[in-house]
């Protein structure tokens, strides 16, 4: 019977079904490049940003890309608010003499700003010369920017997603294919009528009329979306609840005395768990469809948020302007593409049988 | 296996159980509309009876007879009079129409245009070119008496309703008491027939006046242009009205009718054009109204609507987005420079809509005066005009620019100065600038609020306001709602600050009452000596401490300063022009030292592009005109249209043009 993971050895089945991913070319690739992606973009800051990465300025070192805001009047300009580095990088190589020196971000813009003030707010074309490698969009925001940040928030709502929907459906598909019985029935009925709620539609009316003193944010939006999608985990859960609740050990650990709770979590969830995985590439790829789906509609997240769904929505407006929507589409594409071939080779790997016959 | 058959009794309930839901179906109560309708002509009578300190009934002996009756015939007609009767026109609107009525709840949408507010004429109407001339409509004749605040009106005999009928002045008294009553659901108008009219004077079938509270310098262009109702289709008019109505078609007095057959839903309505039309023929009519089919096709999203324009699917389109101008339908585009479209900028005079960033007062931290001017030096709607607009449009002096003369002499906006923001911050307690660059107060209060609009195309506008605020150290957070969601917010005052405005009737001299008063900002604004609510300053004292927020009116920054109360009700009680240029100026003054609209942007012309094949007079279009299409001065030539769509095939082409009418710009 296998037991929970242990910490510093894995179980030689598990082991297995790893080396059998490894083995799955197309997955294991696929699986690189999103991991590496993914940590990319929690150091995005360093790589896409406005603000340098080391100043030396009269003697002092900054690190202005954490913390607070340095002012202009701190490194010799005239007003106060946030300086301006890309111009104070400007300066100082105007200064061939000076000690000061400062090293940028490989793309030097963020996602908010206005790169071109002073000029009309179009999209402008990708040009190598001023490091906006694809281009800016109708308020001349850079669109790699954009798309880098955009990336980070979605991973952030994906994967606030489902661990909360996983851990709802989890316990409740769990609870109700352990009781049975009135319980079961009960919550079935629940779960149909209200999984028969079309998703898109509900959180588009609820998102348009929450009350205005609480606004729109992430933190709503996720509680919107999680509110009408727990309930997919709830029908695997439960009848693989109920396969394991016939076997003998959780009868063994019944009449050892075991409490519910301790026979669910930590007889019958291990020997679930293991498939389970397999759902989680195919959530994080419906969690980010939903949420560019609701931001190219203008119910998700608020502006000047950086989104994809809001980068879609520029490009279908502005298709003089190809440059936006081919960015956006082909993130999402590359993205969608990536994640599904790992969740095609995590359920491959994690099959019980090497070889699936259909006779 | 054991079968038992059911006894009689067990089969017995079973049937009854099986009917008893029936039972509850017929037992519920039904409408017999038939026999239900409420009787107008009934309640009608009653009314008038009731009020008849109101509707006034006298015999055509007594018009008095030394009036002098006017019929518009000095004035210039400004149609082009060689306009081509025919073809179809395509236009679009952006949403399909909720009703057909065009008063009452879901009224207001884009279908209203083409049902009253473009074609039908009122009884007197505003000369577009004239600022205080009036031209005759259902009426053929008038005569104003300035002394006894009255306005006679003779009835055009040749004015019929499109199913023949001749419109009477019993639809005149029918149209006041439809105004006024409560079945209507629409507060405005039983406010607007009631607090504007002192009598309604019927004389004969044509003749009738109408006595005003108040003199006013326009008193027959501002009141003489409603539209009347016919008696004869709303004898069921009463409660439930608006069900009833939701989908008839009733008869009009323009030019264009409705049929059942033109009404595919959720897609299109078409109107035709009645060719027997009374007025056709007569002075200010002609040349109007050109075209025969009037299509309306129902495209809701702005980029498509673009796309439609440039394939020939619709023969006009408005231009007024920088982007459509410049980047979609700009003068590279295949048709504008093949020259089977045409570009125009049209100058005109008009008030323009009051765009501006509205600070609900009412709202903590923002009742406080230093904030709010910090709030408008740190909001850079220069840069929005410069660079969203493209130069195109110019920050607005006072809320009221447009009506001709300039309301204030020397009151202008508050230039963007982040410097002197900074200062009114500090002298409102927002001295320390935090790790992120937006300004504290002692409290830890961080100096940050919500903009919130109806307009989703506004988002752009905001972002860029909020990163101009941060210069400032003032952060801007940003709220775009849909529109309906967004304009409840506003009304029921729930936000901080709106970017929103409001879109002003032409007329000669602005409103102030809607938006400041501060009986529309609080309920309980004016007490009387015993503690009770009143509506004016003249009336009560104001109260130090209003507690009651009302809701749904258009003072939608809260305002309650009691001297521009005291200004707003003298104002509304002046009866000469000078009179009300001046208290206007004080009331700007007023509303300048408040602060508590931050001043927004105004295009001084409209633009648009048309296919080849629409002709429009040579001096293109009036000055109060809002729309190219709102006068109806345009036309199709049906062979020039076979030609252009040849010509599209065959790749030939036009000179191409773009024309600037600027024969109404003030500077």
């Amino acid at each position: 019977m296998p037991r929970l993971l242990p910490r510093f050895s894995l179980d030689p089945l598990t082991q297995k079904k790893l080396r059998r991913f490894r083995s799955i070319h197309r997955g294991y690739v696929s699986f690189l490049i999103l991991t590496a992606a993914i940590l990319l973009s929690i150091i995005a800051e360093l790589l896409v940003n406005s603000r340098a990465l080391v100043v030396s300025y009269e003697g002092e070192i900054y690190f202005p890309t954490y913390g607070a805001i340095h002012t202009g009047k701190e490194f010799g300009f005239d007003y106060d608010y946030e300086v301006n580095y890309r111009a104070l990088a400007e300066r100082i190589a105007a200064e061939p003499d000076s000690d000061n020196w400062m090293i940028m971000p490989i793309v030097p813009y963020d996602p908010l700003e206005n790169c071109y003030p002073g000029e009309p707010f179009k999209p402008r074309a990708p040009t190598t010369t001023e490091g906006h490698y694809l281009g800016t969009d109708q308020i001349n925001r850079d669109i790699l920017a954009r798309l880098v940040y955009g990336f980070r928030n979605a991973l952030i709502f994906s994967s606030a997603f489902l661990v909360f929907t996983y851990v709802i459906g989890i316990t409740i598909g769990c609870l109700m294919g352990y009781f049975g019985g009135w319980f079961d029935l009960g919550v079935q009925r629940l779960i149909e009528i209200w999984s028969n709620i079309p998703f898109l539609f509900v959180v588009i009316i609820v998102a348009s009329v929450i009350p205005a003193s609480i606004g729109m944010n992430l933190g709503v939006l996720l509680f919107i979306v999680v509110l009408f999608s727990w309930t997919s985990m709830t029908y695997y859960m439960r009848s693989a609840t109920y396969k394991e609740k016939a076997r003998d050990y959780v009868h063994a650990a019944e009449v050892l005395g075991a409490s519910t709770a301790r026979i669910v979590f930590r007889h019958i969830l291990p020997n679930v768990l293991s498939t389970l995985v397999t759902f989680i590439p195919f959530t994080i790829a419906s969690s980010i469809s939903a949420l560019t789906a609701l931001d190219f509609l203008g119910f998700g997240l608020p502006p000047p948020t950086p989104s994809w769904g809001e980068l879609l929505r520029q490009g279908t407006s502005n298709l003089q302007a190809p440059w936006i929507v081919a960015s956006a589409f082909s993130a999402l594409v590359i993205v969608l593409v990536l994640v599904t071939f790992i969740g095609e080779a995590i359920r491959e790997a994690f099959d019980p049988k090497k070889f699936t016959i259909y006779r | 296996m054991n079968h038992v058959r059911p006894s009689s009794f067990q089969l017995r309930r079973a049937l009854l159980t099986l009917l008893v839901p029936f039972v509850f179906t017929a037992c519920g109560k039904k409408e017999d509309t038939a026999t239900n309708a409420p009787n107008m002509e009934a309640d009608l009578a009653a009314t008038v009876a009731a009020q008849s300190d109101f509707y006034l009934r006298k015999d055509i002996a007594e018009l008095p007879s030394d009036l002098t009756w006017e019929d518009g015939s000095e004035l210039p007609e400004f149609a082009d009079l060689n306009a081509k009767k025919g073809g179809t026109f395509n236009y679009y609107i952006t949403d399909f129409p909720r009703t057909l009525r065009t008063i009452g709840p879901d009224a207001t949408g884009s279908i209203r245009a083409y049902l009253l507010d473009y074609v039908e004429p009122g009884f007197l109407n505003p000369h577009p070119n004239i600022p205080d001339g009036v031209f005759p409509g259902l009426a053929d004749r008038w005569a104003v008496d300035h002394t006894n605040r009255t306005v006679y009106y003779h009835i055009d005999p040749a004015a019929r309703w499109s199913d023949g009928k001749p419109l009477t002045t019993a639809d005149v008294e029918f149209t006041f008491y439809f105004m006024r009553s409560t079945h209507l659901r629409a507060p405005w108008y039983n406010d607007f027939y009631t607090k504007s009219f002192t009598n309604l004077v019927i004389y004969d079938d044509l003749t009738f006046a109408l006595v005003h509270p108040e003199d006013k310098p326009d008193l027959a262009a501002r009141f003489g242009n409603f539209v009347p109702y016919p008696r004869h289709a709303y004898q069921d008019f009463g409660a439930g009205w608006i069900e009833r109505f939701q989908w008839r078609i009733t008869p009009k007095l323009g030019p264009y009718q409705l049929f059942e057959k033109d009404i595919d839903k959720g897609r299109s309505v078409t109107l035709t054009r009645d060719k027997n039309w009374w007025a056709k023929d007569k002075r200010f009519f002609r040349g109007r109204f050109n075209p025969d089919r009037y299509r309306l096709d129902v495209i809701r999203d702005p980029d498509k609507t673009a796309e439609s324009f440039a394939r020939g699917d619709i023969d006009m389109f408005s231009l007024n987005t920088p982007k459509f101008w410049y980047e979609n339908i700009n003068d590279q585009h295949p048709e504008v420079a093949a020259g089977r479209i045409l570009r125009y900028k049209f100058y005109n005079q008009i008030p323009r809509p009051d765009w501006g960033l509205w600070i609900n007062t009412a709202k903590p931290r923002l009742n406080e005066r230093e904030l709010r001017i910090g709030l408008h030096h740190a909001t850079n709607i220069e840069l929005v005009c410069a660079q969203y607009f493209r130069g195109d449009a110019q920050v607005m002096n006072t809320r009221s620019d447009g009506y001709g003369w300039r309301t204030h002499p020397t009151i202008t906006h508050r230039k963007f100065d982040p410097e002197l923001a900074r200062q009114y911050f500090a002298k409102a307690g927002y001295t320390q600038q935090g790790p992120d660059g937006v300004l504290m107060n002692a409290k830890g209060e961080r100096l940050s609020f919500t903009i919130t609009t109806p307009s989703q195309t506004l988002r752009d506008v905001m972002s860029i306001l909020k990163q101009e605020a941060l210069k400032a150290g003032l952060e801007y957070n940003l709220e775009a709602l849909d529109s309906t969601t967004g304009f409840k917010k506003i009304q029921e005052k729930n936000h901080e600050l709106g970017l929103v405005a409001l879109s002003r009737s032409v007329e000669l001299y602005p409103r102030y009452w809607e938006m400041f008063h501060g009986s529309n900002a609080y309920e309980d604004a004016y007490l009387n000596e015993a503690g009770q609510v009143v509506q004016t300053y003249a009336e009560g004292k104001p109260n130090p401490n209003p507690q009651k927020l009302k809701v749904q009116t258009n003072n939608m920054t809260s305002t309650f300063v009691p001297e521009l109360d005291r200004l707003t009700e003298a104002y509304g009680k002046a009866e000469t022009l000078p009179e009300i240029k001046t208290l206007a100026a004080q009331i700007e003054q007023q509303i300048y030292d408040s602060a508590p609209w931050i001043n927004g942007w105004a295009t001084p012309f409209y633009r648009g592009g048309y296919w080849r094949y629409v002709h429009f007079p040579q001096n293109f279009n009036v000055a109060s005109s809002r729309t190219q299409e709102e006068f109806f001065l345009h036309w199709i030539d049906t062979d020039e249209r076979d030609e252009v769509e040849r010509a599209r095939r065959t790749g030939e082409t036009y000179p191409a043009d773009l024309q600037v009418f600027d024969q109404f710009k003030r500077e």
